[in-house]
């Protein structure tokens, strides 16, 4: 009962944190989606199926949050590359001092 | 493009094929773009890697993907798919195959003479393509082919009746010919050249079919799934031809008759 019970709130927590993630990751710089990934991969608990990752930026896309260009690689194949729009520069903002503003509160409960 | 071993490229093709079957419809995401997006990570993953990689190199990377089923939440499927998915959780559950099979014998046993009948068969053929349609690949459905497949054939097998013959059933329609039939009751010449040119009709229907089925066959795939996946196009080319030939012999027939006759 216990641990179905973290379990649905982890997969809450990470689904939008994943999403928040994704969004800052590409802020900076473009990024192609198994660079995303690679990047993601390396906090822990944060992904748990690395192809989930793709439908967020399918979606991401289809909500005009980021924009995607194909590029020659030297490396190998051609690269779909990420990054935001002007509407998911705004998004990030906003959701980064929402998240700020809702850690912050939530160190302060539990320190009482 | 990465060299992948054989059976590495059929488990590839595999998982492809269930995102596909997953994603398909969703109203939030692009599945083909997804597709793509799982390949180029393949192709990123095995980089420099020694070619052709092997299964179990490609297994490792798939289990890392995860299951497609974990990518999409179930409430951003179309509504349709999320029934479907309450009543038939993967390709083990047998659900969908008795009900389909429960409700085509129904139809047989209880009411094969009231409307009650078609009812029955049409929901026992819903419950099929259901099965089918949330299936990856027709293979995995194993046993379940004998309790789905009966009121597909049923179906399938009227619809192409009725696909190729309606011409001869809607053309001679009765108030014309009975009022002809007392009008010429021994006439032979009249009836030989309006069956033939009924018939004459028949081929050109059968020409325009072939010519349908020949380019756009995704609609014969849609319509006849899963059975059309096997369709060949030569198949086409024969109806094109044997309705070519009844045409013309018809048409012959028709005129000559209707000519020398008199």
């Amino acid at each position: 009962m216990n641990d179905k019970f973290f379990d649905n709130w982890t997969n809450q927590l990470r689904k939008g944190m994943l999403e928040l993630c994704i969004l800052n990751d590409i802020r900076d710089r473009k990024m192609y989606g198994y660079e995303i990934v690679r990047r993601l991969r390396r906090i822990e608990g944060l992904i748990i199926s690395e192809g989930a990752i793709y439908p967020i930026l399918s979606r991401l896309k289809r909500q005009d949050l980021v924009a995607t260009s194909i590029q020659e690689s030297s490396s190998g194949p051609a690269r779909k590359y990420y990054k935001l729009t002007q509407r998911g520069e705004q998004m990030v903002s906003r959701m980064n001092a929402y998240w700020q503003a809702i850690s912050g509160a939530t160190d302060s409960v539990e320190k009482g | 493009m990465i060299v992948l071993s054989e059976n590495a490229r059929r488990s590839l093709d595999d998982y492809l094929r269930q995102a596909r079957a997953y994603l398909r419809g969703s109203k939030s995401v692009d599945a083909g773009e997804i597709e793509q997006n799982i390949t180029e990570h393949i192709e990123n993953e095995f980089e420099g890697a020694s070619e052709p990689v092997s299964c179990d190199e490609l297994e490792a990377v798939l289990e890392k993907l995860g299951d497609p089923q974990q990518w999409v939440p179930e409430d951003e499927l179309p509504w349709w798919r999320q029934i479907i998915l309450r009543v038939r959780s993967g390709p083990e559950d047998w659900r969908l195959a008795y009900v389909s099979f429960g409700l085509f014998v129904a139809a047989l046993a209880i009411a094969p003479t009231t409307p009650v009948f078609l009812a029955l068969i049409l929901a026992s053929f819903l419950a099929s393509r259901a099965a089918i349609s949330e299936a990856a690949d027709t293979k995995e459905l194993r046993a379940q082919k004998w309790l789905l497949y009966p009121s597909l054939i049923g179906v399938y097998g009227f619809l192409l009746l009725a696909l190729l013959t309606w011409p001869l059933v809607l053309m001679p329609l009765g108030e014309i010919y009975e009022d002809r039939l007392t009008r010429f009751p021994g006439d032979l010449r009249y009836w030989v050249t309006v069956i033939s040119a009924n018939v004459a009709v028949l081929g050109a229907w059968w020409c325009v079919l072939a010519a349908v089925l020949l380019k756009p066959r995704k609609v014969a795939r849609v319509l006849f799934g899963p059975f059309a996946h096997a369709f060949k196009p030569k198949w086409a080319f024969w109806l094109l031809a044997i309705g070519s030939g009844v045409m013309a012999l018809s048409a012959g027939v028709c005129i000559m008759y209707y000519r020398y006759s008199a």
